[in-house]
């Protein structure tokens, strides 16, 4: 305890840099999102009257709430799994020594270097319905392409969105699995193929439990950022089509260029509080969830 | 590792999720004391007619901050103003030209551009304290109320006074487009409005006269029934239902053509807006011809038109299932030239594209103006008010305007810019740049042909464009458009308790 105490000011000055940051940029600004999502405020958000904590219930519970959350929360089924499974795929099928890997290694880690924005122009400039790549191509056996068009129609748009989003995130997955990839031991094969395992014996019972904890991180994030999706939806769909508003994710609906809550800084604040909480609570399943699945090594 | 069970979260998500499900009230009626719509009768307001006398009020014009202009002039050294501009890409360059020219023709002032969209300029300027405000700021049409509650601007009318400005040049449209009770808010500076686009080589194929475009929607109609019936194209119209183009902007152009208010204390102009008024005959009418030209396949719905902001006008190069007409902002015709200039869509050619006023009921003439204004901040500082108030009138000095309107397809806001270079060649060699100045210039002169000024407009706006989608669906229109105007009341009366 006492050596504690004298290591007080060392660990003060080694985290004073980051407790900065971390303050001034996340939990200030949180702590007053809290705070304002409780008020209902003038467009400049100075004149504040007191609305209650439940403004934040009914918020949450109000119909463009809860219509967002699902498109949010279909956003990440559709998303996560699929992101995961290609993520793995392309990874395993690159760890292999063979000469001029490395090409495709870059290829699959790509998109990590591609914005957002630009991943969802790519997308856009693919499935545009008049002037599309796609529909120019595939028009005449794929009609829905050009008429609608993928990012026009109610059922379509979604998953539209949601494609873009899988590419966009892909060459992050890969990287990260494939660093865990190389960081399982090779006894731990040789073992398993001298006990007589066959190649998919050695992928499901030593590959994957050994990846386990770049899945359960990778799960964690890639729902999170679904959550979040923003920018693939102010580029591609406006969060439409309306009047479904078929992509209007939570985000959309605070800070999107039609949100009718545009105004009014109170509300905006409870419905992104709101999001970190449902983010968070999506978090900590996953991690009790698969605890006790994932292997840490020792 | 051990600690906790993950049942109780996974129950935490299960009951906050059923808990979902017995919600279902509106966002904004969320909190304590969640004022509720106005439920009234709605009050019609016959053309012409202005709103009973009670209801009228005049801002003293005493009480609002003082424009000194002539503080400049006794002012030494060199005063630095900001400028907070939404102009991006061509449009950019263009203020950025102008401000330059302006920087170099004296050594007075000299103006820093900070540049956003409408929508960044307008989030970033309500939520600065004042001291972070710039000097000069541009918003669009739609943010006139919101920027009068926040008290933080000096009125250009207080300026026009005290300088004995000359604004006789200047089309009435455009100066009242920023004038509510009494009181000259903003200076116009980029105008533009609706017109109809269409397809001449269509048009000629149809049998129709590819120099006379349709004026009234009846017009518009049977043109369509024409190009149809022939094979000329696959539609008449491209219609869509963007909140700033055919679910909301063009909704408002169609009641100011019929000479309506759009909302109460009449359209915000001489008292504030409490309600909406889009439910009753005229846009019951205007909507439901709308719906009958889509359900009778003269017309194609391409959705919110969000994706380019060009979807419907891509839809008249389209090679397989083009439409011959579709209405969009005079704004973009530079740009739908260039586009076509470069060859990228054989089947139509620059000089294919015809443009004539936006139809409207009875086939009146007259626009509402969109586009922004430029508001002078009250920086309290007198020297930075008046170098302000010089550089507004550099900006709509006719020379600058009519440069500006030839490299833009912006409207000038004043007549004498389409008498000087490089203007005036403009104009007399592409007569269809001067379609959007003509149908503003012919608004009869009423407050109807002023537009809608209430606080929560750009939301009305999404509101509305969800509505016009559903009946573009095939929805009720009259059911439709009453629960879109319940719902737009209830922001008003929400937007005016929180801004009062």
């Amino acid at each position: 305890m006492k050596r504690r105490l004298r290591d007080a000011p060392a660990a003060v000055l080694m985290l004073g840099a980051s407790l900065t940051l971390l303050g001034v940029w996340t939990i200030y600004p949180l702590i007053r999102a809290i705070q304002t999502g409780h008020l209902s405020c003038d467009q400049t958000g100075r004149k504040c009257t007191e609305k209650g904590w439940g403004q934040y219930l009914d918020v949450f519970q109000s119909k463009q709430f809860q219509d967002a959350l699902m498109v949010s929360v279909k956003l990440a089924v559709m998303t996560v799994p699929i992101g995961l499974l290609l993520g793995i795929g392309l990874a395993v099928l690159a760890d292999k020594h063979l000469r001029g890997i490395g090409f495709f290694r870059t290829v699959f880690s790509s998109t990590v270097a591609t914005s957002v924005a630009v991943a969802s122009l790519v997308w856009f400039v693919l499935l545009q319905p008049e002037i599309g790549v796609l529909s120019d191509l595939f028009s005449d056996w794929i009609p829905a392409l050009k008429n609608p068009g993928l990012l026009r129609d109610p059922d379509t748009a979604l998953p539209a969105v949601a494609l873009s989003s899988i590419w966009a995130s892909l060459g992050f997955t890969f990287i990260v699995i494939t660093a865990g990839l190389q960081s399982v031991p090779k006894e731990l094969y040789e073992s398993a193929y001298v006990d007589g395992a066959g190649s998919f014996r050695r992928f499901t019972n030593v590959t994957l439990p050994m990846l386990s904890p770049s899945i359960l991180f990778i799960s964690v994030v890639l729902t999170t950022r679904a959550l979040q999706t923003y920018g693939e939806v102010a580029l591609l769909t406006g969060g439409g089509p309306e009047p479904e508003k078929s992509t209007t994710t939570i985000p959309y609906l605070i800070y999107g260029r039609n949100s009718i809550i545009s105004g009014n800084i109170g509300l905006k604040s409870a419905a992104a509080v709101l999001l970190f909480l449902i983010s968070l609570v999506f978090a900590l399943v996953q991690f009790r969830g698969f605890e006790k699945r994932v292997h840490y090594g020792n | 590792m051990r600690a906790r069970t993950p049942r109780s979260l996974f129950l935490l998500v299960a009951v906050s999720l059923v808990a979902a499900c017995s919600g279902g009230g509106d966002i904004t009626d969320s909190g304590d004391d969640a004022t509720t719509a106005s439920q009234g009768p709605v009050e019609t307001v016959a053309p012409g007619e202005t709103a009973p006398a009670a209801t009228t009020t005049t801002i003293a014009l005493d009480l609002l901050p003082d424009c000194p202009t002539d503080a400049l002039a006794a002012a030494s050294g060199t005063t630095e103003i900001t400028f907070w501009h939404s102009m991006s890409a061509a449009l950019g360059e263009e203020v950025v030209k102008l401000t330059d020219a302006y920087n170099a023709s004296q050594d007075k002032v000299k103006v820093k551009l900070v540049q956003g969209s409408y929508e960044e300029t307008a989030d970033n300027y309500f939520l600065a304290s004042q001291g972070d405000r710039p000097d000069l700021v541009q918003l669009p049409e739609y943010q006139v109320q919101a920027m009068i509650d926040t008290a933080s601007t000096v009125p250009v009318g207080k300026c026009i006074e005290a300088s004995g400005f000359d604004t006789s040049q200047f089309l009435p449209s455009g100066l009242n487009a920023y004038t509510t009770q009494g009181v000259q808010w903003s200076m116009p500076f980029n105008i533009s409005n609706p017109v109809l686009f269409y397809n001449k080589k269509v048009f000629a194929a149809a049998g129709l006269d590819p120099d006379v475009p349709p004026q009234s929607l009846d017009d518009m109609r049977q043109f369509s029934q024409q190009i149809v019936d022939t094979g000329a194209a696959s539609y008449g119209v491209a219609l869509e239902s963007g909140f700033d183009s055919g679910g909301g902007w063009y909704v408002e152009q169609w009641f100011a053509k019929a000479q309506e208010f759009y909302v109460d204390g009449d359209n915000g102009r001489t008292s504030r807006a409490t309600k909406v008024l889009y439910n009753n005959g005229t846009g019951v009418d205007v909507l439901t011809y709308l719906q009958a030209l889509l359900s009778d396949g003269l017309a194609v719905n391409l959705g919110d038109n969000t994706q380019t902001g060009f979807d419907n006008l891509l839809k008249l190069a389209d090679d397989k299932e083009p439409a011959a007409m579709t209405i969009a902002t005079s704004a973009s015709l530079g740009q739908v030239l260039d586009v076509l200039a470069g060859g990228q869509f054989p089947q139509l050619s620059p000089g294919d594209v015809g443009v004539g006023p936006m139809p409207g009921p009875d086939g009146l003439p007259g626009a509402l103006i969109g586009g922004a204004s430029l508001w002078p901040v009250d920086s309290g500082d007198d020297v930075r008010t008046a170098a302000t108030w010089d550089f507004i009138t550099y900006l709509v000095g006719a020379q600058q305007q009519s440069q500006w309107a030839a490299a833009t397809g912006y409207i000038p806001v004043r007549t004498d810019a389409t008498e000087v270079e490089p203007y005036l060649t403009t104009l007399a060699t592409d007569p269809r740049f001067s379609v959007a100045y003509e149908q503003l210039a012919a608004s009869p002169d009423a407050l109807t042909s002023s537009g809608p000024v209430v606080g929560p407009l750009r939301e009305i706006r999404s509101v509305l464009a969800t509505a016009v989608a559903a009946i573009f669906d095939g929805a009720d229109v009259q059911a439709t458009l009453d629960a879109a105007a319940e719902q737009a009341n209830g922001l008003i009366s929400d937007y005016n308790a929180r801004n009062t």
